[in-house]
């Protein structure tokens, strides 16, 4: 049986059940990279050339990792899920930099999703992806349509249930969750909700984030994501915005903040990786829209490689105490 | 006699703030950290106990500043706040009106924007220290002179030159360049006061709403060439509160005494820490492949607190268990 190694990094989060049914349906097997560590960090940092963002260095760190333990490594390129909406130019050459910077990692099992030159062009894709493992197009057609409907279900739970990325990869795919080692208090009781806005290889990723959504609870906090939102919802943020969306995943920074900032939460936190060009546009639109509504508090967070936790800590405890001192003044 | 105690270790500079019941500052030190939070928070309580009344029962002791948690368990504090909640708190207590506290520290530099006596933003400089204590400090150094003479001469400019405040490098540079060229001492001084304000109300201060009545705290606003710029930038007047420099441990004293009611015991070690030997340590964890860096500290062979990790495992060890 063929090993398909995939990456437990960037749009792992977004896709990991659409993905992982399509291989299975065709007969392979599945093997994905443990949860990020201070190693693979440190091995995909020194891959690649200085600029390139937190997230890539993690990214090729678990392509590093999952070397030796697969026979295939799936790279997708997302160009474009959208007509006229652009992709970060480091999503389009992904397997092309996975290649040249580990030339070392089994064959790059690649694929080119590219929506704005036609549904066709996307089918033809997906059947050559497939061929890799049957000469059935039938097979492969049946593998892509519920692979399709298996990331329909998973969008529908994290709206249903409001569940995170990793919550539901675990109900869906039994992936557990990397649970922290000491319980969090129940977080129905909490008293004040603080929404997360971001990229979700960014919020899912406790590794890089300082355990972000575990310190937010700790402190009393319900934690809401941009994916408990519903498309519709985001979408229509996002047009009220900026009028329409540019870059593809416009709707977790611009179209959650928009949302966020006037329903359902006490604050907002912004996560971004330093030196990311769209989400210094987008973080600020979001930003800018907020000193602008005076609607709730927005605070923007920018992660790098540092190890010392402390500026997070201090900015997320005084984050917190801000919305609950105003909440009990207001009660 | 009851007093409440706030101790704000900061990166340069370490603040003990006592405050009787009604609130009023009753003793206080201000003396630097020289990278020894430890040794200072010692001889500040040492030094605070000469201050006062031979009768006094500490109440609530508190800790703020970024040695916060280290200094929270030599005394084994009641409460450790972050600066911001601390500083806004200590603000409000001075002037109930103020809607933007401007704070400027060693290592860091915050806006906190207040409305209707409540922190509804706030703002701290990224990892970058420009425009903070330790460079003007820096560059006080290099012409040879000390802070204070620095903010006589900066405050006697007459016309000041342009300096790149963006960041310290390019402003040094620019400096040593004014100079050479031949503009006085002073006018650059003051040059860079003003790229120093300029700098704060572009970065930290982004899109916030700057309304009056604003205090400026911190160990920065001893300058008064500072104070001037800001003046003269935002166009308002800046009010510098008395202790503007103890303003952290005020606040956090205030925050304990909030926090002490209904006959809460304090669970303050005592003045005598001021002699026990602390010893702090650090090793490589190894448990997994993160290999975390855990400090730890502890006193006659045990081990008081650790923190450091990625996880929480060393922090919820029995404090017994010594490595």
């Amino acid at each position: 049986m063929t090993r398909i190694g995939i990456p437990r990094a960037l749009l792992y989060y977004q896709y990991l059940p659409m993905w992982k049914v399509f291989f299975e349906h065709l007969g392979a097997e599945v093997v994905i990279s443990s949860p990020t560590t201070q190693a693979m960090l440190t091995g995909g940092s020194a891959r690649v050339v200085a600029d390139t963002c937190l997230p890539v260095k993690v990214f090729l760190g678990h392509v590093l990792s999952l070397a030796d333990e697969c026979d295939l490594i799936f790279v997708p390129a997302v160009r474009s899920l959208e007509e006229k909406v652009y992709n970060c130019s480091k999503f389009l050459g992904l397997p092309d930099m996975t290649k040249a910077v580990i030339p070392e990692s089994p064959p790059i099992l690649e694929t080119d999703i590219d929506i704005s030159r036609g549904k066709n062009q996307l089918y033809r894709e997906i059947y050559r992806l497939g061929r890799h493992f049957t000469r059935n197009p039938l097979k492969v057609k049946q593998a892509g349509l519920t692979a399709w409907q298996a990331h329909l279900d998973y969008r529908e739970l994290m709206f249903d249930h409001k569940l995170t990325h990793i919550e539901a990869t675990e109900k869906i795919c039994g992936i557990p969750a990397e649970k922290p080692r000491t319980a969090v208090e129940d977080p129905a009781s909490a008293r004040t909700t603080i929404a997360l806005v971001g990229h979700p290889y960014l919020i899912c990723d406790e590794f890089i984030n300082h355990r972000l959504i575990y310190r937010l609870e700790q402190a009393g906090n319900r934690v809401l994501t941009p994916e408990m939102i519903t498309t519709k919802e985001l979408e229509s943020a996002i047009i009220r915005l900026t009028g329409g969306a540019y870059w593809t995943y416009e709707e977790e920074v611009v179209g959650a903040g928009g949302y966020f900032l006037q329903n359902e939460a006490d604050g907002v936190i912004g996560i971004m990786a330093f030196g990311c060009g769209p989400d210094s546009l987008m973080m600020d639109t979001v930003r800018r829209h907020s000193a602008r509504t005076k609607g709730v508090p927005f605070m923007c967070l920018t992660i790098e490689e540092h190890t010392a936790e402390a500026g997070v800590i201090t900015r997320l405890e005084a984050f917190t105490d801000m919305i609950q001192r105003k909440k009990r003044r207001e009660t | 006699m009851e007093a409440y105690l706030g101790i704000d270790v900061g990166s340069v500079t370490t603040k003990l703030a006592a405050l009787d019941e009604n609130d009023e500052l009753m003793a206080h030190v201000y003396q630097p950290t020289r990278g020894q939070p430890i040794e200072m928070v010692q001889r500040g309580l040492e030094q605070i106990k000469e201050q006062l009344p031979a009768d006094v029962d500490i109440c609530g002791v508190a800790t703020t500043g970024s040695a916060r948690y280290l200094a929270g368990v030599i005394v084994n504090a009641d409460l450790v706040k972050n600066e911001i909640t601390s500083h806004a708190t200590a603000a409000l207590s001075y002037f109930p009106e103020v809607q933007t506290v401007l704070e400027i520290g060693g290592q860091d530099s915050k806006i906190i924007i207040i409305r209707d006596g409540i922190v509804t933003d706030f703002g701290m400089n990224t990892v970058c220290a420009a425009g903070t204590g330790s460079f003007l400090d820096h560059q006080a150094l290099r012409l040879n002179m000390t802070i204070e003479e620095f903010s006589q001469r900066a405050m006697d400019s007459q016309s000041a030159v342009r300096i790149a405040g963006r960041c310290t490098v390019f402003a040094e540079s620019d400096m040593v360049h004014k100079q050479q060229v031949g503009h006085k001492i002073e006018d650059i001084l003051y040059g860079l006061c003003q790229a120093l304000v300029r700098n704060y109300i572009n970065n930290i201060a982004l899109g916030k709403e700057i309304k009056s009545p604003i205090a400026f705290q911190g160990g920065v606003a001893f300058n008064q060439a500072i104070v001037k710029a800001f003046k003269e930038e935002l166009g308002a007047e800046v009010i510098v509160p008395r202790h503007h420099e103890l303003m952290g441990a005020i606040g956090v004293a205030l925050l304990v005494h909030e926090e002490m009611v209904n006959n809460k015991k304090s669970k303050f070690t005592g003045f005598q820490v001021s002699e026990a030997k602390y010893r702090t340590s650090s090793f490589e964890c190894k448990s997994c492949t993160n290999l975390c860096e855990i400090a730890q500290i502890s006193t006659n062979g045990q081990t008081l607190a650790r923190w450091g990790g990625r996880c929480d495992m060393w922090e919820r060890m029995p404090a017994e268990e010594t490595r």
